[in-house]
């Protein structure tokens, strides 16, 4: 079965190989770039002695360089749906073009060729997402340095996470495939959904996975706690009326000097950097947790359902 | 556990839906017997077949193969079935020889060096592709992977009905050397009458579901006549025969009947009738007295 | 060697195997001690099943006109008796019937009797074989 898996697997694998290769060529030159930059412009020497604020030239430097390239770079986010949905797609022919009776009549149990047609593209796809961590880690690593973990665009490639993505997709496909047999849809069908799902997560749920922390403080001297720290939301009361709503900040960075800030109490629900592993872990087992609930589902339907 | 019968069932029934697409099966197919199984699209072959194979789960009776349930011990039954379903699928994709390494991976008792060369006394190269052979070579390489697990049975889902005469013709050719090699007990479903005689020894019929006559073919051929005569009624016939089919015109009537014993009736001419007119009859088949007929079983073949 | 044939006349196949088998030993085409095909080869030339095969090689061991030597083959006996006629009782109801229609057409006993010493003449045997 090991062999007739991976056969059967062979020119998706290979396809995901070209991906993540793909991603290698468009990632590794411009990261050397973005790394010898950040040593050898003076970013490194700078944050290391003294904190964010004072490096703003530097900085400013290396925004204007690299900024919009990090930022190009949260769409590949697609990239682990991406490769989630086509590791399914052995699973799903199979049952499209009934081979999957071939398979059921020879000696083997139907459970012994689930857990190889099933089993298969789980273990590459924790492979693929292993490598998509290491290569985005790497390439984003002088961001990581300047924002933090917890900005979006590293949250989202440097933990943890890409392995849940990665494995929700599949099992997406996985569970529409057994339902539907029809690969292309399927596929299609999953991808999208995908998308949705990871922009509600982003969006509506992250936040919550982990409680937040409240701060209050008054006037222009931002705590430390809140550099690089994900902000929930905010406001500013002066005299207890509302006068700065969400949005208006950028913390990290720049420092926004004005006095009169001196009399505003800022009210901050915020995620330090302490909360990027417990997040991460989180929103991994959201996602792990709803592959599993999928990858059942397809495995009973497949057996109790199919003939 | 030792059972003289290959196939035993009893009272078996699948419903899908509101629908039965086979009722109240009781059949018993002997060893070392190639047996036709025969009926229009729709009779309930290959649900009868997948059943026996394990791959659908009964929804009344029992299903016996070798004296073991074929779903519960999958485990003990499978390696010795071998089954081809309609349309042979393989993996369009794979070459022959990975194929056959496919076979090799899945079934304990493969025989590898049977295969080989059934492929090679078939002409055709390890390296070819399935998906560039022509229908009637990858039904023989769907042949191949079956017999080279050396089943004691082997099922075969309409095997030649999209191939042309050449191809029908060698394929049960390599079916009937398989027999005479290793005694396997074959049960094939077809809805092409004519090439079965040859082939099998004995016949069942089935249509909508029920099965209408089982037992062997030169037995059936034989109790088996076609009665003609001046217009009359079949009543004194049947009293003693079965009628099968009736029919009349103005000033003759003709009966097929299954006879029980000797015809003694000196008022009726006898005939013996041959196998595919006995079963276009148990099928339904009335000829054109304007009632509503059951297509004929070789235009259901196209 | 023999070579069987088929034919739709309806008479069981392994019938017409028996009959080839007994017209052949007939016309010396098969003589006592030659060897009979295998069931796998009369199979792969014929398509046919093999019980079938083997039904009618039983059928003519118990006439006496063959012989299975284990592991070695299938054989015309050494006996040199004459086969039986076949199908005597089946010959004798298609005879009657035939000279009924004859009668029918109109020939009395004469010229039934030509008609068939005509028929027995050499020249229209071998549309038998």
């Amino acid at each position: 079965m090991t062999w007739v898996g991976w056969r059967l697997q062979r020119t998706e694998t290979f396809i995901v190989v070209g991906i993540l290769a793909l991603l290698a060529a468009l990632l590794v030159p411009t990261g050397i770039q973005m790394a010898n930059a950040y040593h050898h412009d003076g970013l490194a020497a700078c944050l290391a002695t003294s904190p964010n604020p004072a490096c703003a030239n530097a900085i400013g430097g290396f925004r204007q360089r690299f900024q919009s390239l990090l930022d190009l770079g949260n769409w590949f986010n697609l990239v682990p749906g991406l490769i989630g949905v086509l590791l399914a797609a052995p699973f799903i022919l199979d049952l499209e073009h009934g081979t999957y009776r071939l398979a059921w009549t020879q000696s083997i149990t139907r459970k012994r060729w689930l857990l190889g047609k099933i089993g298969m593209p789980v273990g590459a796809a924790l492979v693929a997402a292993a490598a998509m961590i290491v290569l985005f880690t790497w390439w984003r690593s002088s961001s990581i340095h300047l924002d933090g973990r917890l900005d979006s665009g590293n949250y989202d490639f440097t933990g943890t996470v890409v392995i849940g993505y990665t494995l929700f997709a599949l099992a997406l496909a996985l569970a529409l495939g057994a339902i539907w047999k029809r690969a292309a849809a399927s596929i299609a069908v999953a991808f999208i959904a995908y998308f949705a799902a990871r922009i509600f997560v982003d969006i509506k749920v992250r936040d919550h996975l982990v409680a937040p922390l409240k701060l209050i403080y008054k006037g222009s001297q931002h705590p430390s706690v809140l550099a690089n720290a994900h902000i929930v939301s905010m406001h500013g009361d002066l005299n207890g009326r509302r006068v700065i709503g969400d949005g208006g900040f950028f913390f990290g960075s720049t420092k926004f000097a004005a006095p009169r800030l001196d009399n505003i109490v800022f009210h901050v629900v915020y995620h330090p950097q302490s909360h990027f592993w417990p997040l991460q872990l989180t929103e991994t087992g959201l996602f792990v947790g709803l592959a599993v609930v999928l990858i059942a589902f397809a495995a009973w339907w497949t057996t109790a359902r199919t003939a | 556990m030792n059972d003289t019968a290959a196939i035993r069932t009893s009272g078996l029934g699948k419903r899908y839906g509101s629908g039965w697409a086979l009722r109240d099966c009781t059949l018993e197919i002997p060893r070392g017997s190639v047996t036709a199984l025969v009926g229009p699209n729709g009779a309930g072959k290959t649900t009868l077949l997948h059943m026996v194979i394990g791959l659908v789960e009964p929804t009344d009776g029992t299903v016996e193969v070798f004296g073991r349930s074929p779903r519960r011990d999958a485990q003990d039954v499978l390696p010795r079935i071998a089954f081809v379903a309609q349309d042979h699928p393989l993996h369009r994709n794979l070459r022959i020889g990975e194929m056959l390494h496919y076979g090799r991976s899945l079934n304990p008792s493969w025989n590898q060096g049977l295969a080989v060369a059934r492929i090679e006394q078939l002409g055709l190269s390890m390296k070819q592709k399935i998906g560039q052979l022509s229908g009637g070579q990858q039904s023989q390489v769907a042949l191949t992977l079956a017999l080279a697990k050396q089943p004691q049975l082997l099922l075969l889902d309409e095997p030649v009905a999209s191939l042309d005469p050449l191809a029908r013709r060698e394929f049960l050719n390599a079916v009937m050397a398989a027999v005479a090699d290793d005694g396997i007990t074959v049960v094939l479903s077809s809805h092409i009458v004519a090439e079965l005689e040859r082939v099998c020894d004995r016949l069942i019929t089935l249509a909508q579901g029920a099965t209408q006559m089982d037992g062997s073919i030169a037995e059936i051929v034989a109790s088996h006549r076609l009665l003609t005569g001046p217009r009359s009624d079949a009543a004194s016939v049947a009293r003693v025969h079965n009628v099968i089919r009736e029919s009349h015109t103005e000033r003759q009537t003709t009966l097929l009947v299954r006879a029980n014993g000797h015809v003694h009736d000196s008022c009726w001419e006898q005939h013996e009738v041959d196998l595919e007119e006995i079963v276009l009859a148990y099928l339904g088949y009335q000829p054109g007295n304007g009632a509503a007929q059951a297509p004929a079983l070789e235009e259901i073949a196209s | 060697m023999i070579e069987f044939h088929l034919d739709k006349s309806g008479v069981p196949t392994y019938l017409q195997l028996v009959q080839q088998v007994r017209q052949a030993i007939r016309l010396g085409i098969l003589q006592p001690g030659d060897q009979l095909p295998t069931v796998k080869e009369v199979v792969t030339r014929l398509t046919i099943n093999p019980n079938t095969v083997l039904h009618a090689y039983r059928q003519l061991d118990l006439e006496g006109l063959i012989e299975g030597k284990r592991g070695v083959g299938t054989f015309v006996s050494s006996d040199p008796a004459p086969p039986p006629p076949d199908d005597l009782k089946g010959l004798r109801s298609s005879l009657d019937r035939w000279v009924g229609r004859a009668r029918a057409a109109g020939l009395d006993n004469e010229g039934i009797a030509a008609l068939v010493a005509e028929s027995v003449r050499p020249s229209s045997i071998s549309k038998v074989a």
